[in-house]
């Protein structure tokens, strides 16, 4: 028995190594001689806090485990574990850096597939857990008097995400259960290909956008009005068409559930 | 401290999402739910809206993971602000954690990591759950885990410890049934030496589960129907205690909601013959 001041504290920073790095000096403060040896539990708590941990990054990551399949997915599981403690009470929160290690970390940043399979699936389960709204119809927009178009802003709906990817990531995520564990291919896209996640209703959803979509939706989404829409967009459709251009595209966006409100700049 | 409210039918159930369709259909044919804290701190959004759904026609009681009242981390008080305001919406009959500590230097390790029996432990924890209780304007109520080790620095049992606990803080108790069992199956104690010590004007709460049994110890996994040998116990829990609200939790590998209302009836069934209408 030891009852010197501090001594809890030293104690759970032990347990805490113990857990996190394998360090042994833990072991010299447990009691052995119950029925289960020293060694099987303190065998519990390790393995517990891996496991718990990789089931986690499962949970998020059903992509990445088609691409990588389980042994490899366990690998990767286990560095980003060590690299990255949870810091969140949720275990929810647990994955959230998952894209940015494997963008920066050998072996896994030679596999740039891998980030991007991440940061799409990361971004879909965002989209899932945004705040709900109910997103305007298009008829709102369409009432507004002429001269009002130029000062309208909008807002997007909470569940708004905007990704690039060089490789052809939703496409594949679309049909990692059919391919065997580890054998899910990604393809290079044609060149970097904008896309909208958002959820409409109970799901996630996404869609590619076309070069002067995604101009539209970035000026829209700095807060910029409709004037400013229409000058991000007149670069990919030349001056005369973009105000119609731009108009017809927001209703587009509208009718998809992916705007929440509208307001009018003074 | 307000009085607690009591539901009419003291057999509940975790409420999980595989099972809300199944509630709002077919009704929660339970006396109350016990709610996980952690899935509806967020914002809102899906989780919140079933969880509002559900309580309209159901008590509730809120049970959290990660208070971490035992470690020497200061206490989160963002994770306090979260769980008022979800207390404020849910109105739950008692609020529940585990007495152990889930984090430390803000590192999470998302598991119930047991304390030592000592003093110290004792002196620390007595103001942080009078903190929590004035911030919640309630008890709180803690449940003895599962353990799998035990330190060299104990200086009394967990039940004295427990006991001791309850009476200085102030605060009441969830005895989880499977628990006493796991932990005294791990470290060779007798399970009924822990029940007779705990003072039976405490306790809350009773929680149920299953757990895996490898031989040479069992571990809590909360993924089988309740063995055998802890509805032995929970009959003798119930003689001691009388009629304390009771659960079955279970978190994975979960059965069809009719399942675990047909294993809560064998909680009726027991609770009834220790305690005669
Ligand atoms: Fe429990």
């Amino acid at each position: 028995m030891s009852a010197n001041a501090g001594s809890l504290a030293d104690l759970q920073r032990a347990f805490q190594a113990f857990m996190l790095a394998g360090d042994t000096g833990f072991a010299t403060k447990v009691r052995s001689g119950g029925r289960a040896s020293r060694e099987i539990g303190l065998a519990v708590y390790r393995d517990g806090y891996a496991l718990r941990l990789i089931e986690a990054l499962e949970i998020d990551y059903p992509g990445l485990m088609a691409m990588a399949g389980p042994a490899d997915f366990e690998l990767m599981a286990r560095a980003f574990i060590a690299a990255h403690p949870s810091r969140h009470p949720s275990v929810r929160w647990f994955g959230r850096h998952l894209a940015a290690f494997l963008a920066a970390t050998p072996p896994f940043s030679a596999t740039p597939a891998a980030a991007e399979m991440a940061r799409f699936e990361w971004a879909l389960g965002e989209a899932f857990d945004a705040a709900d709204t109910i997103p305007i119809d298009a008829d709102a927009l369409m009432s507004l008097a002429s001269d009002s178009w130029p000062g309208l802003m909008l807002d997007p709906v909470p569940s708004f995400r905007r990704l690039t990817l060089a490789y052809a990531i939703p496409q594949a995520w679309a049909v990692r259960e059919q391919a065997p564990p580890g054998e899910l291919g990604v393809d290079p896209a044609d060149r970097p290909t904008p896309w909208a996640i958002w959820r409409a209703d109970e799901t996630s959803t996404y869609r590619s956008l076309a070069p002067d979509e995604a101009a539209l939706l970035d000026a829209l989404a700095a807060g910029g009005t409709f004037l400013d829409m229409v000058g991000a967009v007149a670069p990919h459709t030349g001056e005369d068409e973009a105000p119609a251009r731009t108009a017809t595209t927001l209703r587009l966006f509208v009718e998809d559930g992916m705007i929440a409100r509208f307001r009018l700049s003074d | 401290m307000p009085t607690m409210l009591l539901p009419d039918d003291r057999f509940g159930l975790g409420l999980r999402t595989d099972h809300y369709e199944e509630i709002a259909d077919g009704g929660a044919r339970v006396g109350w739910f016990e709610a996980l804290s952690e899935n509806y701190m967020v914002e809102d959004g899906g989780p919140l809206r079933w969880l509002d759904r559900l309580r309209r026609d159901t008590p509730m009681a809120l049970h959290g993971v990660s208070i971490s009242i035992g470690s020497v981390d200061p206490l989160d008080g963002r994770y306090l602000d979260d769980l008022a305001r979800l207390v404020d919406r849910v109105e739950p009959m008692w609020v529940s954690d585990h007495l152990c500590f889930t984090a430390l230097d803000g590192v999470q390790m998302h598991d119930l990591l047991p304390l030592p029996y000592t003093e110290e432990a004792l002196n620390h924890l007595v103001p942080r759950i009078q903190t929590v209780q004035d911030r919640l304007k309630r008890r709180l109520v803690l449940e003895n885990v599962s353990s799998y080790i035990a330190y060299d620095a104990s200086e009394m049992t967990e039940w004295h410890f427990l006991a001791e606990l309850a009476q200085r803080a102030d605060c009441e108790l969830l005895l989880d049934v499977n628990n006493v069992h796991v932990s005294a199956f791990n470290h060779g104690w007798n399970p009924l030496d822990f029940l007779a010590a705990i003072p039976t004007d405490r306790v809350r709460q009773f929680h149920l589960a299953g757990h895996s049994h490898n031989g040479t110890h069992i571990v809590d996994t909360h993924d089988h129907p309740v063995a055998d040998e802890v509805w032995t116990l929970y009959r003798a829990a119930v003689e001691r205690f009388g009629p304390v609200p009771t659960m079955i939790e279970r978190d994975a590998r979960i059965p069809p909601y009719e399942e675990l209302l047909a294993e809560l009836e064998i909680a009726r069934r027991l609770a009834s013959e220790e305690t005669p209408a």
